[in-house]
C-alpha cells in the first residue's frame, strides 16, 4: 500500500500517490494554485490581467504562459486561455462551489488569438489592454507534471481529472482500469462543472459553451500538460476532426 | 532543331504532369478513408494496458 494524500485545492479534489514528499507536494499545489487563481484580486495572475503592462512575473508562470502559447499553436487555437470574458459572461464570476452568477451571454465574444494579445520575455509578460486570461486547465497539467518532477520516481499526482504517472499506476479511464507508465492523462468533459445549458468549456471561435456533438474526451499523451490540451481540442472540434487529431497527437484516446 | 526545342519542352512538361496527376489520383483512389472505421479506436501504446485490478484514482475531475 503505497502512501496517498488527498485534498481540495483549485475547487476540485487532488489526490497524490507515492513515496516521495507528498506533503511538501500538497503545499507547493496550494501555493502556486494561490498564485494564479483569477478568483484573488491579489495573485500573480490577476495582477497581469489588471496591468495590460509589461509586469514582472516568477519563473513558474513565465513556464505556464509559453506553455499556453504552445497550447495555442498545438490546437490550432482551440485551446485559448484568453476566454477568460466569455467565461464571466456565462456566468463562471467565482468559484462554482459558491454558485454561478446570471449570464449576460450578449458580452460573450469570440477571443482574440493569444499569440497577438500576450507577449513574453524573461521574467516579463504582457496582457494587451481590454484582455484576461484564465489558465484553467493548461494550468492543472502542466502542475500535474511539475507535481511529479518534485515528487520523485513512482509519483502519481492527479489535480482534478488531470493527471501524470511517473512509473506504473493503475488508473481509471472512461469507466475501465488502465495501467500507465509514464503518461500524462486528461478527460475534457461538458457533462460535470455545468448548469442549465452552461458548462465550463469555451469554444474560443464563438465565446460560448462548446457544442460539438462530443461530451466527453479522455487522452493519455507524454505529458499531462498535453493530454488536456489534447483531450480539450478534441472534444471542442467534435467528432469528425477528432479522431485523426488524436491519432496525431496522442497515445490512446476515448471519445464519447 | 533550335526553333523545335520550345515544342518539346512544353510537350514534355505537359506529359510530366498528366503522369502526376494520374499517380496521385491512381493512389488516393487505392488507399480510400473507410467510412466505416470506429469512432474509439483501441488503445494503441504500450504504455496504456487494460487491467483487472483497483484502479488508485481516475481521471473524473469532481
Amino acid at each position: 500500500m503505497r502512501p496517498e494524500l488527498h485534498f481540495r485545492a483549485m475547487g476540485t479534489t487532488c489526490s497524490l500517490f507515492g513515496d516521495g514528499d507528498l506533503v511538501d507536494g500538497e503545499r507547493w499545489v496550494r501555493s502556486f494554485a494561490a498564485r494564479i487563481t483569477r478568483f484573488d484580486q491579489s495573485s500573480e495572475l490577476s495582477h497581469l490581467n489588471a496591468a495590460a503592462a509589461w509586469v514582472d512575473i516568477s519563473p513558474e508562470l513565465e513556464q505556464l504562459l509559453r506553455a499556453s502559447l504552445r497550447a495555442f499553436e498545438m490546437s490550432g487555437g482551440l485551446v485559448n486561455v484568453a476566454v477568460l470574458p466569455s467565461m464571466i459572461a456565462i456566468g463562471y464570476t467565482r468559484p462554482l462551489a459558491e454558485g454561478p452568477t446570471a449570464a449576460r451571454l450578449d458580452q460573450a465574444h469570440s477571443a482574440p488569438l493569444l499569440p497577438n494579445v500576450l507577449n513574453v520575455k524573461r521574467g516579463k509578460a504582457r496582457l494587451a489592454p481590454n484582455v484576461r486570461i484564465d489558465l484553467g486547465g493548461v494550468a492543472k497539467g502542466w502542475m500535474a507534471d511539475r507535481l511529479c518532477e518534485r515528487l520523485g520516481a513512482n509519483s502519481l499526482g492527479n489535480l482534478g481529472g488531470d493527471l501524470f504517472a511517473r512509473g506504473e499506476w493503475p488508473v481509471e479511464i472512461a469507466g475501465q482500469t488502465y495501467l500507465l507508465r509514464d503518461l500524462g492523462v486528461a478527460t475534457s468533459s461538458t457533462r460535470r462543472r455545468r448548469w442549465g445549458d452552461m458548462h465550463h468549456v469555451i469554444d474560443p471561435r464563438t465565446g460560448l459553451p462548446a457544442a460539438s456533438g462530443l461530451e466527453e474526451v479522455s487522452v493519455a499523451a507524454d505529458t499531462a500538460t498535453a493530454a488536456e490540451v489534447i483531450a480539450k481540442t478534441a472534444l471542442i472540434a467534435g467528432p469528425d476532426l477528432a479522431p485523426a487529431y488524436c491519432a496525431t497527437h496522442a497515445q490512446a484516446w476515448w471519445l464519447s | 532543331m533550335s526553333d523545335r526545342r520550345p515544342l518539346l519542352l512544353k510537350i514534355g512538361a505537359t506529359v510530366l504532369s498528366l503522369l502526376a496527376t494520374a499517380a496521385s489520383a491512381a493512389y488516393v483512389t487505392a488507399h480510400v478513408k473507410n467510412p466505416s472505421a470506429p469512432l474509439q479506436p483501441s488503445v494503441l501504446s504500450s504504455s496504456v494496458r487494460p487491467a483487472d485490478v483497483q484502479p488508485v484514482t481516475s481521471t473524473y475531475a469532481s
